[in-house]
């Protein structure tokens, strides 16, 4: 194999789509976790978020959920695809541990 | 239904994800031509599945887990719900979102794309990972009702 073909394996893209919905579950997964100290910390937001739904989980849910397709969609029509597929694995794989370590910390 | 099989409900759909996730993972690992279809069709029943297992888990939890809550805080074991139902009820909403991308990733160019073959091999082994992590902390959840009860016992 010659550096060439090195080089562009480790920049290749996954391609619009897939790079833009992953950028959006980083975000939206770092977001959650932080939601999750706040309304933890906050009863006023604990009791915002029950408020809308009738239980603050699932309202948590579905601002994940909303965040993260809206937010995908968004990202579809920008050049995400400038991204190489490595990078788009870190990104989702930190933004994973971060999120997890940031969830399960709160609750220690 | 009883509120019992609805409950079981919720680890038995969680499991069949996780299994379907690590075929998506197998099946990328020796990605062809022939196989494109079954990594897609696998990864949307992933993402099918850990659907399901947040709608019943949600609903029973929504539901009828404050009984259970009451029993554990109760108990010796309350660090099941102070810690592992807190941790794996807001854990899960990520898993949900990175089970549902998992679907998104396994239309792109799997056998062509190197790149995208790596997003879908570390995303499907962070669905199992993170399920796995799931399944543990429901098992903490179940003991610490169970400890509970048994204290009363003695």
């Amino acid at each position: 194999m010659t550096m060439n073909q090195t080089e562009d394996s480790s920049t290749e893209s996954a391609g619009t789509t897939i790079t833009a919905f992953g950028v959006s579950y980083a975000i939206t997964s770092f977001l959650s976790a932080l939601l999750v100290v706040w309304k933890e910390s906050s009863q006023a937001v604990h009791d915002t978020l029950a408020a809308i739904t009738g239980h603050h989980w699932v309202t948590h849910g579905a601002l994940d959920v909303i965040v993260f397709v809206g937010l995908g969609l968004l990202l579809s029509r920008t050049r995400m695809a400038a991204m190489s597929g490595r990078w788009l694995i870190t990104t989702v794989v930190g933004a994973t541990v971060v999120s997890g370590l940031i969830i399960a910390g709160y609750f220690i | 239904m009883s509120k019992e099989l609805l409950l079981m409900l919720h680890p038995t759909f969680g499991v069949l994800a996780l299994i379907s996730a690590v075929w998506v993972f197998v099946e990328t690992l020796n990605a062809r031509e022939v196989n494109t279809g079954r990594i897609r069709n696998a990864g949307a029943l992933t993402a099918v599945l850990m659907w399901l297992t947040y709608v019943v888990g949600g609903y029973w939890y929504v539901v009828y887990y404050a009984a259970d809550k009451a029993i554990i805080n109760a108990g010796p074991w309350s660090i099941s719900h102070s810690f592992f139902m807190e941790t794996k009820e807001h854990v899960f909403l990520m898993l949900l979102l990175l089970a549902t991308f998992l679907a998104i990733a396994v239309r792109g160019e799997v056998v062509t794309s190197k790149a995208t073959r790596g997003v879908v091999l570390w995303v499907s082994g962070l669905v199992v990972l993170t399920a796995l992590a799931m399944e543990g902390a429901g098992a903490f959840i179940s003991m610490g009702v169970k400890v509970a009860l048994l204290a009363t016992q003695t």
